[in-house]
């Protein structure tokens, strides 16, 4: 059996590892994706204040912390029964709204924009951000920066530290706004909502006038028949912070809808011997193995499974690009993964349009924006979106709120199943008897995950740049015969 | 002169803590104007947020090598880096291709950027203590900063 090493996943944060084995024909029989396992992580929160989790969850991922503190802040909402004021949910919003922003722009540009603006088999050396720069312009790049640069600015001022932020408190947050610092994010929003357009200007000129990469995006390679899960408000549109988890089946009709609290009655977790992480499925669909369609519990998160969970968006500018996402591409929901990035986009719009939203919120400068808890603490389910997916946290504390026990599902477990499949059917479909494996190709592989934008939460910052990131590929005997790169 | 010296990392992941012990440890003995001490979890893009309008910056990170030994201590400068980054450049967008992209955009960067890498064993474990090789290393990875930073 031939064996295909892409190790450690390349363009991504922490350290993965997909293997690709091959029959004696040279066809794909199977592909695994592996990530490190992390332990201790129960054992670790026990005994601590269950205060300190939104401060010590948010360190678990080095790209999303902000949603592992929002995910966090708001299972201590549940935890000790306390409702926080209105001004302090707007406040939580405003950061998320920004950190949406920064995220879903790094994700474009940086890791998903090399494929499709220097094209997915570009030489290396050019398929990377410099390269993007030098095709589509300074302008641009510096654009990129600096919306990323003031919306991190926005999660400093308001969440009293740059990146970590220290404001989540049980039952609402630890800083008011004043008028100037509102006036300031005012003008980031405009500003970001302005990037936004452009960005999904970006996109129509650069992929949907491509006949190639529409092409491509529809391709059977890149796509999947699955339930889709994302949080909803109260009118069923997007919400990144709050509502209830509404899943789609893969005809697009509501499966289910739930409050955080009820997660644990949809959602169930399958073991595989060769994967540390466990596959969630709808538990009241099944496990059925790795394969699409309705008899299959495997569902998707991320932007693309929340615009096909919702019924639209709550702002215009984005609820005009998702209409037009859903025309393009023949109507909900939308099964090509490659659409992710469309999907992000518009998402990127909306956290921009709710940005100004927000900062235009007679409420937002209010100094009310606690409300002391007074129960006893017991249980706590806190649930977001993440820029990756739904995001889970759950905690047990015995009377006096000290952790009994810790669970979370990071959107990139609840989209692991997924995240396989994808790789073993671009792999089928790309990968031939006969066929020159390439490093093109490979990366042609990598774009089938690369849209889920997962994210390992290793956050092992080992050097970066320092070790080559080796592709290794073996024959049937295991013998080396294709290395990326090649010293 | 404007200096930053910038500890990577995971406080919470074992040995990945290293960059931020370091820190705790400079900051205990060592302040002078125009020094900034600082960790953080940032990469990439974020890095060029942190080391902008600073002179001169010191990077302390874990590094992980192919049969390195556990508590040693490189450093490298800039050359190294343009080596490194010409060999991963197909990859994640690293300090090399950020330094690069500021550069290229006109964004006030450090003349001079040093790297100490502590080589580390275990960034998977949920703990606050790093592995017995890498704990030594710590004192002695603050002596060198120390005296790297000494002829100011």
């Amino acid at each position: 059996m031939r064996k295909i090493t892409i190790d450690p996943i390349t363009r991504l944060e922490g350290h993965g590892k997909i293997e690709i084995f091959l029959n004696d024909a040279g066809e794909v029989e199977n592909s695994y994706f592996q990530v490190p396992e992390l332990r201790g992580f129960e054992k670790f929160s026990e005994g601590r204040p269950a205060e300190d989790m939104p401060q010590i969850t948010q360190r678990i991922c080095g790209v999303c912390p902000e949603a592992h503190h929002m995910a966090s802040t708001k299972a201590l909402d549940d935890l000790f029964h306390v409702d926080p004021p209105s001004p302090a949910k707007k406040l939580r919003q405003l950061l998320y709204s920004a950190f949406m922003v920064a995220d879903h722009t790094t994700h474009f540009y940086i890791l998903a924009g090399p494929d499709f603006i220097m094209g997915p088999e570009a030489p290396v050396a050019e398929r990377n951000i410099l390269g993007v720069i030098a095709k589509v312009g300074l302008e641009l790049g510096g654009a990129v920066i600096k919306t990323r640069m003031q919306n991190h600015h926005i999660i400093h001022m308001v969440g009293g530290r740059a990146i970590h932020p220290v404001f989540g408190l049980p039952g609402g947050v630890s800083k008011a706004l004043n008028e100037e610092e509102r006036k300031e994010i005012e003008q980031i929003a405009k500003d970001s909502v302005e990037f936004g357009k452009l960005s999904l200007k970006v996109f129509d000129d650069i992929v949907l006038k491509n006949k190639e990469y529409v092409d491509m995006i529809v391709s059977d390679a890149y796509t999947h028949y699955t339930y889709y899960m994302g949080l909803v408000d109260e009118n069923n549109k997007v919400n990144f912070y709050d509502g209830k988890v509404r899943v789609v089946d893969p005809e697009g009709r509501e499966f289910a809808k739930y409050a955080p609290r009820e997660y644990l009655e949809h959602v169930a977790e399958h073991v595989e011997p060769w994967s540390y992480i466990k596959f969630p499925y709808l538990k009241n669909v099944g496990w059925k193995g790795f394969v699409d369609g309705k008899d299959s519990g495997v569902f998707r998160v991320a932007p693309l499974a929340r615009l096909n969970a919702a019924d639209g968006m709550t702002t215009p500018l984005a609820q005009e690009a998702y209409e037009k996402m859903y025309s393009t591409l023949g109507g909900k929901p939308v099964h090509h993964t490659l659409a992710m990035h469309w999907a992000r986009l518009i998402e990127l719009l909306y956290a921009a349009e709710r940005l100004v939203e927000l900062s235009q919120d007679p409420e937002i400068t209010s100094p009310d924006i606690r409300t002391i808890p007074t129960a006893v603490p017991d249980e706590g389910v806190g649930i977001v979106e993440a820029p990756r997916g739904t995001l889970i946290h759950h905690y047990v504390t015995d009377e006096r709120g000290v952790i009994k026990k810790a669970n979370l599902i990071v959107a990139t477990v609840n989209n692991a199943a997924a995240v396989n499949m994808s790789i073993k059917k671009a792999a089928m479909a790309l990968i031939k008897p006969g066929k020159e494996i390439t490093e093109g190709l490979l990366n042609r592989i990598e774009m089938a995950w690369r849209p889920y934008d997962l994210c390992l939460a290793c956050a092992s910052h080992n050097l970066p740049g320092y070790s080559p990131l080796p592709i290794a590929v073996y024959d049937s005997k295991g013998k080396l015969i294709k290395r990326f790169p090649e010293n | 002169m404007k200096t930053l010296v910038l500890g990577l990392g995971n406080p919470i992941f074992s040995d990945d803590s290293v960059g931020f012990r370091v820190i705790q440890g400079l900051r205990d003995k060592f302040s002078r104007p125009g020094l900034t001490l600082m960790e953080s979890s940032a990469s990439g893009l974020g890095l060029l947020d942190l080391i902008t309008g600073y002179d001169r910056v010191i990077i302390i990170d874990a590094i992980k090598t192919e049969g390195g030994q556990a508590g040693k201590i490189y450093r490298l400068n800039a050359e190294n880096l343009s080596a490194t980054r010409h060999l991963a450049s197909p990859h994640d967008i690293n300090l090399a291709t950020a330094f690069e992209l500021g550069k290229k955009l006109g964004i006030a960067l450090p003349q001079e950027i040093t790297i100490f890498a502590v080589e580390v064993v275990d960034v998977t474990t949920f703990s606050e203590k790093c592995t017995p090789e890498v704990e030594k290393a710590i004192p002695l990875a603050v002596t060198m900063i120390a005296e790297e930073l000494g002829g100011d």
